[in-house]
């Protein structure tokens, strides 16, 4: 019964909202050309041919406001890495409960990065995109809940955004498509603004799980073998995650100094923990913005079948040889530089040009150099 | 000659003071509120949604060819046209903010200000006339 008032009453209120409520039309998009500089040389999805599909993407967005606080908000993107195949990065119904209280529920951006919630709108930032080595998390959409409280204390501007939803989204890796779980994601990103300076942390758990056939294959073995521990360790279930992230921004005059530090562990997994940071300082003449970016990405795996000797069983042997490959195969302590200018030529279009060193300290073969430039716009 | 060098950007820096000095911020006379730099700064940035006596703005927008807008943009938000724009694709691609309604000139803000008692604009100080209240 009280479920059927409040259904009435849900009835009754978009009835009596306006029957033609406004949509209004928005867009962005980024035209990204790029190449590696030698013929060896493979970087963030380009190589030596030049391409312009990679890095490129459209998206459409409208909203509609429904009067009362209540507003919808659908974001379709369409990326050239995704072969043009059209994603909804947000499609939400937001509530204004107060001036500083906002309640999202749908499909929506998880707040992991200071860069996140426009993580495609390259317009609103220095780079083509925000620096790969510490924005490479799989996920950056989930389907949920979400609240920002935005106030300010004095001088300083304070923004609460708190979420809980869970990740479904289809991905490749290793070489197959899977399903994942990421559960219970848990998390609240709190960001601080005084004047010229932006200070940012965020931290998130979740439960997640990957059915990767590989590492089931192997964790199945090793519960065959009567290692339970280690068949636990191999297979990614249920297994707790945190991500932590900690940013400032700087802006002052014509100075653009911005940093993000990111710490990804998903515990009792074969993957390793991963720490990145950035460093960017950036200098604007007039319409023109010269930047100049440093980052390091470590992974460290924790190689949990070492205390098992060889030896034992040829069965064995064969699983702690796989099952370590794959642990340190998942290692690796990266390092790049981008240098690169922004050029706001338009009033709704800007040009980027940008080149990224990049080093893999433990495999040398993998060192890169890449060119892109860009168009990007909002309309 | 050197002095000239140096008397010539001073000069410019004056006149274009007082260009922007040209712009005037103006509300519905019927609005008392108690609008400073900073109040009017963080309205034109979608920040606050309220004004001092407590009911809702509805900021308006010059379009952004328009001269009057950058001065405005410079002055009271300290930020350029593209900093403003990026700005704004922020929260309108996170759904945090709607772009704020344009005009195509500065007769057509006076009049919709003149009749809406919540609006707030800016134009250039000649085109004021008695149906707004300037507030800067």
């Amino acid at each position: 019964m009280k479920k059927k008032l409040a259904f009435t009453s849900l009835i009754a209120a978009l009835i009596s909202l306006p029957s033609q409520a406004e949509i209004t039309f928005n867009g962005f998009a980024s035209i990204v050309g790029g190449t590696t500089t030698s013929s060896n040389d493979n970087l963030y999805g380009y190589d030596d041919n030049f391409d312009f599909k990679e890095g490129s993407l459209f998206a459409l967005q409208a909203s509609s406001d429904l009067g009362e606080g209540l507003g919808v908000t659908i974001q379709l993107a369409a990326k050239g890495t995704d072969d043009w195949e059209p994603e909804f990065k947000w499609a939400f119904l937001s509530y204004d409960a107060t001036d500083e209280l906002r309640i999202l529920a749908g499909r929506q951006r998880a707040p992991f990065y200071m860069y996140s919630d426009f993580l495609d709108v390259s317009y609103a930032y220095p780079w083509i995109t925000p620096p790969t080595g510490v924005y490479d998390l799989i996920f950056d959409t989930y389907d949920g809940l979400s609240a920002i409280y935005s106030t300010s204390f004095g001088d300083v501007e304070a923004s609460f955004h708190g979420i809980y939803g869970r990740i479904t989204d289809k991905f490749d890796a290793f070489g197959e498509t899977i399903t994942p779980n990421v559960g219970d994601l848990t998390g609240l990103a709190t960001t601080f603004t005084y004047d010229w300076l932006t200070l940012r942390a965020s931290y998130f758990i979740a439960d997640t799980t990957m059915p990767f056939s590989d590492l089931e294959g192997l964790a199945h073995g090793w519960s065959q073998a009567g290692f339970e521990d280690v068949a636990n360790n191999t297979r990614l279930s249920e297994d707790s995650s945190s991500f932590l992230e900690l940013g400032f921004q700087i802006n002052y005059d014509a100075l653009i100094i911005v940093g993000e530090y990111t710490n990804l562990e998903i515990e009792n997994s074969p993957l390793a923990e991963e720490d990145s940071y950035y460093v960017m300082a950036g200098y604007q003449f007039d319409s023109i913005l010269v930047h100049v970016t440093y980052g390091v990405d470590e992974n460290v795996n924790d190689i949990y079948t070492s205390d098992i000797p060889y030896g034992l069983h040829p069965d064995i042997d064969f699983l702690k040889g796989a099952t370590e490959g794959f642990l340190y195969s998942q290692e690796s302590e990266e390092e790049y530089v981008t240098v690169g200018v922004r050029y706001d030529f338009h009033d709704s279009a800007a040009f980027k040009l940008e080149y990224t060193d990049f080093t893999n300290k433990n495999n040398n073969s993998s060192d890169a150099g890449l060119i892109r430039a860009a168009i990007v716009t909002v309309f | 000659m050197k002095l000239f060098l140096k008397a010539f950007p001073l000069l410019v820096g004056l006149l274009s003071s007082s260009v922007f000095a040209d712009v005037a911020v103006i509300v519905n006379p019927s609005n008392n509120s108690e609008l400073s730099k900073s109040d009017i700064s963080k309205i034109f940035l979608g920040k606050s949604k309220t004004f001092s006596n407590g009911e809702s703005v509805k900021a308006v927008n010059l379009k952004s060819n328009s001269a009057i807008r950058d001065n405005f943009q410079k002055e009271v938000l300290g930020k350029s046209k593209s900093q403003v724009k990026a700005y704004w694709s922020k929260l309108i691609f996170t759904g945090k903010g709607k772009p704020l309604k344009e005009f195509d000139n500065e007769k057509e803000v006076v009049s919709f200000i003149a009749s809406n008692p919540n609006a707030i604009g800016y134009v250039d100080r000649s085109k004021v006339n008695d149906s707004v209240k300037v507030v800067n």
